[in-house]
């Protein structure tokens, strides 16, 4: 019998028992990997303070629905804000765009509305606005107050400059003839070109009502004109008296400019006159060195093309004359103007700001140049005249820091003190002086004439002459005494006058007679005729 | 003293019955016969890696979500700790941090260390680590009071759109870890720790 023997081997097998560690791995895994591929963007927002805000439980909300939560609140590094990490669901990072919006809404009781009343029970909360920037944007800063404006309303956002405040604040309605058509977003101070800029919306189908042409102003408050009619008194609402607002509308005269695009700047006016009386917003800048004086001359003062108003002067640039470094050279102070295509009804756009510029540039070849003139003679005040001159060296438009140069000639009062000053020089030229002379001959000449008289006068025969005329004129008064109304004379010349009257009388009707009838001095009276039947008719 | 394996005998994982090693099968349940657990210590080293595996969501996740007032609010283990420190219950604190950090931890690194300790024999302290298994595997249920406490609050804590508590990812984690400990600190067969003892006398 042979022994077998059974080979052993080592027990050191894999159980599948491995498995279940593999099996928690796996899913391990996959949950991280599922967790990263869901994972939101992060987003970095500025707060101005951390009230109502709590780092984990404040949510984000979008359209009332949740769509992420205040990971973390922190101090900003200048610890002069607050800086909330917004961990956003995936879904949402196509909204976040660089000039998405993110505000706080919390109950807020402002003058003309109450909102967010229902963050009193569920807190505060994160809202936003998406934008249409640049994607991939992290760090963004929270609005003060929420946007006027629901998230996403179509509509048209427009700026309004301005240079001083006006009785407009945010949330204030933007009115079309009294009605209202948007409000007023927000508004701020900007440093750089120390203007007001004020961010309106116009809800979507009015937006339409805005073009390149129609001018804004502010509506706020009372118009009170005084006039030849009386007092008139108008005020656009009730609203914006109270609380103010914007209004627009084209001036008259204007056609239908080209629609506004998002973004569009506008001025605003401060009345609607004012909007009318500087309707423009397209022109051009152009300088006009002087070398007279700029007594008189005021920015704002017109220039004028033969006598219809093109533009007005911005300022004289005494700052860049400075900066020039010209001082003591008696170089000419640059003027700079600003000229307006639309003051010449030939369409207020950039094209036509073009075209005149064109034009000028020719005009300057043929001789156009601009001149100061008196516009006052009282005040003094000048203005700036656009003209064209004969026999004028040639030039061409220059430049002057960039600005255009129009070149200048003496005009208005130095033109005339010019002529004065030639005129005056022929009178110089006369040959004054001989005239005098003989003058002088002539008088001496009369004075001797005048001598002769005086002697002739003062002879004794002249004396007696006199005496005996008054002796005359004595013997013609008495004369004339006898002559008066209760003399003889005349009372029996008045009655012969009176006889003679009635003899004349009697003889006009007896020559009536006569002319008449001649025969009647030998004839009968005349004898009436037999009166003759007619037969009827 | 002798043992079982000495004398060439196997004992019945069911019914305890001593046969002879050379046995394939019990002669009285017919149960596979034995001399040691089949790959005790592959099992216990898998159970156990999965039982860390699993210990990482069960902190990181939360254990339970409460839904109060629209708001809702996740919360982690240790955050619950934290959070009952901070609201003076340090007895309860303490039941909770000993139940659900402290027991798992250390019934990880005790068996990581028997399974160590059986590839590695060493003469000392060989009592001393058959007492520490048994505590643990004692104790190592208790860590389930977790799991308990958030099931009940999720079936008692139920009123509507006020109030109401929602199991998280972590719970069941928590519940696998607890049951992947049990079972590993059942696998490990305890009489390895004995068994070089034996190998050497016979040497």
């Amino acid at each position: 019998m042979t022994e077998t023997s059974a080979e052993v081997r080592s027990g050191r097998r894999l159980t599948p028992i491995w498995i279940l560690p593999l099996v928690a791995l796996a899913m391990g895994a996959w949950a991280v990997v599922y967790t990263l591929a869901n994972e939101g963007p992060e987003v970095q927002v500025r707060f101005a303070s951390a009230a109502g805000l709590t780092a984990g439980k404040t949510k984000v909300k979008f359209r009332e629905l949740e769509v992420g939560v205040v990971k973390e609140l922190r101090l900003s590094e200048d610890q002069q804000a607050v800086i909330g990490v917004l961990e956003m669901d995936r879904g949402i990072r196509d909204l976040l765009r660089e000039d998405t919006r993110f505000w706080v809404v919390r109950a807020r009781v402002s003058g003309a509305n109450v909102s967010g009343l229902e963050t009193l029970l569920s807190g505060a909360y994160i809202e936003f606005a998406p934008g249409d920037g640049k994607r991939g944007a992290t760090k963004y800063v929270a609005l003060d107050a929420p946007p006027q404006t629901p998230v996403g309303a179509p509509g048209l956002r427009l700026t309004l400059l301005s240079s001083r405040t006006h009785s407009v604040s945010a949330g204030d309605p933007v009115l079309y003839h009294g009605y209202t058509v948007g409000c007023v977003e927000s508004l701020e101070f900007n440093l750089d070109d120390r203007n007001i800029r004020y961010q309106v919306f116009i809800d979507e189908p009015y937006h339409e009502l805005v073009d390149s042409s129609v001018r804004f102003w502010d509506a706020g408050g009372i118009t009170l004109k005084a006039g030849a009619e009386g007092f008139e008194f108008s005020t656009t609402s009730l609203e914006t008296l109270l609380i103010g607002g914007v209004a627009f509308d084209r001036p008259p005269g204007f056609d239908r400019g080209l629609p506004a695009a998002d973004g569009d700047q506008f001025r605003l006016y401060s009345s609607q006159a004012k909007s009318e009386q500087d309707p423009y917003r397209h022109g051009k800048y152009y300088v006009v060195e002087f070398t007279q004086s700029l007594r008189g001359l005021q920015s704002g003062a017109p220039v004028e093309y033969r006598g219809i108003q093109l533009g007005y002067v911005v300022k004289i640039m005494l700052e860049e004359m400075m900066a020039a470094d010209i001082h003591g050279s008696g170089a000419p102070i640059p003027v700079m103007i600003y000229l307006e295509p639309g003051r010449l009804q030939a369409g207020d756009t950039p094209e036509m700001v073009e075209t005149l510029h064109q034009s000028v540039a020719e005009g300057i070849g043929l001789g156009l140049r601009a001149s100061l003139s008196t516009g006052n003679l009282l005040t003094g005040a000048l203005y700036v005249n656009l003209e064209y001159y004969e026999n004028l060296p040639s030039e061409e438009m220059g430049e002057y820091n960039g600005f255009p140069v129009i070149p200048a000639t003496a005009g208005g009062f130095a033109r005339i003190g010019q002529q004065v000053s030639e005129l005056l020089d022929k009178v110089n030229g006369l040959a004054l002086d001989e005239t005098v002379d003989n003058a002088n001959a002539s008088l001496a000449q009369l004075s001797g004439t005048l001598e002769a008289l005086r002697n002739i006068l003062e002879q004794n025969d002249t004396q007696a002459l006199t005496a005996e005329l008054r002796n005359l004129l004595q013997e013609l008064q008495a004369l004339t005494a006898g002559m008066g109304p209760d003399s003889a004379l005349y009372q029996s010349l008045d009655a012969s006058l009176r006889e003679l009257n009635e003899t004349l009388s009697n003889l006009s009707a007896l020559t009536g007679t006569l002319s008449a009838k001649p025969n009647a001095v030998v004839m009968p009276a005349n004898i009436p005729d037999d009166p003759v039947p007619e037969a009827p008719r | 003293m002798t043992t079982a394996a000495a004398n060439n005998l196997a004992s019945c994982h069911l019914c305890c019955k001593l046969s002879s090693a050379s046995e394939s099968h019990c002669s009285r349940c017919g149960a596979p016969l034995h001399v040691r657990k089949t790959n005790s210590l592959q099992r216990t080293l898998a159970l156990l890696i999965t039982a860390n595996v699993l210990y990482v969501p069960a902190n990181v996740f939360p254990i339970m979500i409460t839904d109060q007032l629209g708001q809702s609010v996740p919360s982690t283990i240790i955050g619950g700790v934290v959070l009952l420190i901070q609201l003076g219950s340090i007895p309860v604190a303490a039941v909770i941090f000993i139940a659900s950090v402290i027991v798992p931890l250390s019934k990880f690194l005790i068996m990581y260390y028997l399974v160590w300790a059986v590839a590695n024999p060493r003469q000392a302290g060989l009592r001393q680590h058959t007492q520490v298994y048994r505590v643990t595997e004692f104790i190592g249920k208790w860590s389930m009071i977790d799991v308990f406490v958030v099931a009940i609050l999720v079936a008692l804590v139920h009123l509507g759109g006020i109030i109401e508590i929602r199991p998280g990812i972590a719970a069941l984690s928590f519940a696998g870890v607890v049951i992947t400990t049990m079972i590993a600190a059942e696998s490990f067969d305890s009489r390895l720790l004995w068994d070089h003892l034996e190998a050497e006398k016979h040497d």
